[in-house]
């Protein structure tokens, strides 16, 4: 491809983070990194805090303690579109386009920070990366596909050539092919191209086979981590997360 | 088909107001019930502006700019606080009805209980389609024309407009796309406001007399034209004042003008009845 869609990564770290609604913690005592080139996921039974955690990192939730850092600058607290203009892209769990805006409009607002020349070059890459977007150019978001939306919720973010991508359950709802096309062909390949992703999934198995390392989350805190090769042989994990201690 | 014509001018005024009425509930979450006072308020100081020597147009810019400006700050110092301490929605419907009880009887014990018109000839009639228009209305004709324009143009095709719809079906996504959501929200409140100072002063002038109370009820017609066309939908309030103006100008030749209200508020419990997200709207909103 002559566009990159995404950029060399950052570090993106967390030192004993707390975080949640209305002063009231939800996530605590959170440290966690990814870094450039590698896919680091975060597991966790419905409920856990993965979604609340994500939404401090770009300033959706507050941070009530410990810091959030991109690429060494301390980002804790920054407004959200401070922190998509540092490079993360995030594409959150629900409500991940903007439903009465057309395709082309959804990606122009992921553009917003992009001079008005550039967008339209723009635009033509990422679409180039998600063919299925091209014929629909002019459809209302709210009318897409769940896969369809998926892509343009990704597209989104991609056109600010992110650095970071920050993802929350992006395969689910979607059918098991197209979720395991989403996850190894773009979420891996763009870690595979330098960039830092930060992954919540539902479906571990999944999730293993394509990260570098992985947290596991419950209760608000890490309470398991390690790379994929040693989780799948850890008995907890198995028995939460793999179905009962049957292996794969 | 007199009462046509009069139905046509008085649903032009209604557009350009529900327009304004429905970008700031869409946009920034305020239903404000206090648009009606800011349409009287700015109609008054267009009028002084006219009384002062001023001419027409140069008092109606007058009347823009303090609707724009009293709207945004509105806003700035009374909506968005209440809204910043995350209390039920119904808060600020609450505080709006009070700014609009403050706005209008504060304009009353200000300006008297006198009725009041501008100085101007509402200029020679025009026949056609055996409709009677004067100058003033066909140039108010004109003006919810290219204004309309203008509306669509900018939600269309301008970064501003895309930002603003973007923000209005989601702000948080928006913020994590790189808006500045809050500078959005108050640019909203500047165009919304002038669309109310402009809404007032064109309705005072087309009505001839009127006083500090006059648009109280306004808010009527504009509750029942905006969820006509679907809360929330720029184009949906078009065609719903359009509706509402049309059917309560001409039920009011043929009954009694003085239950015009009556008749749009029946609309608007139809509507809510039947059809809460309005013509235009779809069936989830957020
Ligand atoms: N806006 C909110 N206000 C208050 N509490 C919330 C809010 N959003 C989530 N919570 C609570 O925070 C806790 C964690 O929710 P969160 O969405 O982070 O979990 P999750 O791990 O992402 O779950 P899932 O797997 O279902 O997506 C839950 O108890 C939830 O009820
Ligand atoms: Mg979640």
């Amino acid at each position: 491809m002559s566009v990159e869609l995404t950029q060399p990564g950052l570090v993106l770290s967390t030192t004993a983070l707390a975080a949640g609604y209305e002063g009231r913690a939800i996530v605590s005592d959170i440290s966690i990194e990814a870094t450039p080139g590698k896919v680091v996921s975060i597991v966790g039974p419905n409920g856990s805090g993965k979604s609340t955690l994500l939404k401090s990192l770009v300033g959706v939730v507050r941070v009530l303690d410990g810091s959030v850092t991109v690429g060494g600058n301390d980002v804790t607290n920054l407004p959200p579109e401070e922190v998509a203009k540092l490079g993360v892209g995030y594409v959150p769990q629900i409500d991940d386009v903007f439903p009465p805006l057309s395709v082309k409009e959804n990606l122009e607002i992921g553009g917003y920070l992009l001079s008005r020349s550039e967008i339209p070059d723009r635009i033509a890459a990422v679409v180039d990366r998600f063919p299925r977007l091209k014929e629909m150019m002019h459809r209302k978001a709210g009318k897409l596909s769940g896969g369809e939306r998926k892509m343009l919720a990704m597209g989104r973010v991609l056109m600010l050539s992110p650095s970071v991508l920050v993802l929350d359950e992006p395969t689910a709802n979607l059918a098991p092919m197209i979720a395991t096309q989403l996850l190894e062909e773009f979420v891996r390949g763009f870690a595979d191209h330098g960039s830092t992703v930060l992954l919540v999934e539902q479906r571990a198995k999944s999730a293993l086979r394509i990260s570098n390392w992985t947290y596991v989350l419950g209760g608000g805190r890490v309470v398991l981590q390690g790379p994929p090769e040693d989780l799948q042989e850890n008995p907890a994990f198995i028995e939460s997360f793999l179905g009962g201690g049957a292996r794969h | 088909m007199s009462s046509f014509g009069f139905g046509l001018i008085t649903a032009a005024v209604l557009a350009i107001a529900t327009v304004g009425f429905t970008m700031q509930f869409a946009v920034t979450n305020v239903l404000n019930l206090a648009y009606g006072s800011v349409m009287i308020n700015s109609a008054f100081v267009s009028y002084y502006l006219n009384v002062h020597g001023m001419t027409a147009w140069a008092s109606l810019v007058g009347g823009v700019v303090t609707g724009a400006v009293v709207s945004w700050a509105l806003n700035r110092f009374i909506f968005t606080p209440f809204q910043r301490r995350s209390l039920a929605p119904i808060t600020v419907v609450i505080v709006a009805l009070g700014v609009d009880l403050v706005g209008t009887f504060g304009l009353q014990a200000i300006v008297g209980g006198n009725y009041v018109s501008f100085h101007q000839s509402p200029g020679r009639e025009f026949h056609f389609l055996g409709m009677i228009l004067s100058g003033l209305q066909l140039v108010i004709l004109a003006i919810c024309v290219v204004v309309l324009g203008l509306v669509h143009w900018v939600l269309k095709y301008t970064r501003l407009g895309k930002a603003m719809r973007a923000t209005s079906a989601n702000p948080n996504l928006a913020r994590n796309s790189g808006v500045k959501v809050q500078r959005v929200i108050s640019t909203t409140w500047l165009i919304s406001g002038a669309l109310c100072g402009l809404a007032g002063t064109v309705l005072t002038m087309n009505t001839g007399v009127f006083e500090a109370t006059s648009a109280q009820l306004y808010i009527v017609l504009l509750l029942a034209a905006m969820f006509l066309g679907g809360p929330g939908e720029p184009y949906g309030a078009m065609f719903g004042a359009l509706t509402i103006g049309l059917a309560t100008e001409i039920s009011a030749a043929y009954i009694n003008p003085q239950y015009k209200e009556v008749f749009a508020f029946l609309a608007l419990l139809g509507m809510l009845t039947f059809r809460p997200y309005g013509i235009f709207g779809s069936e989830k909103t957020n």
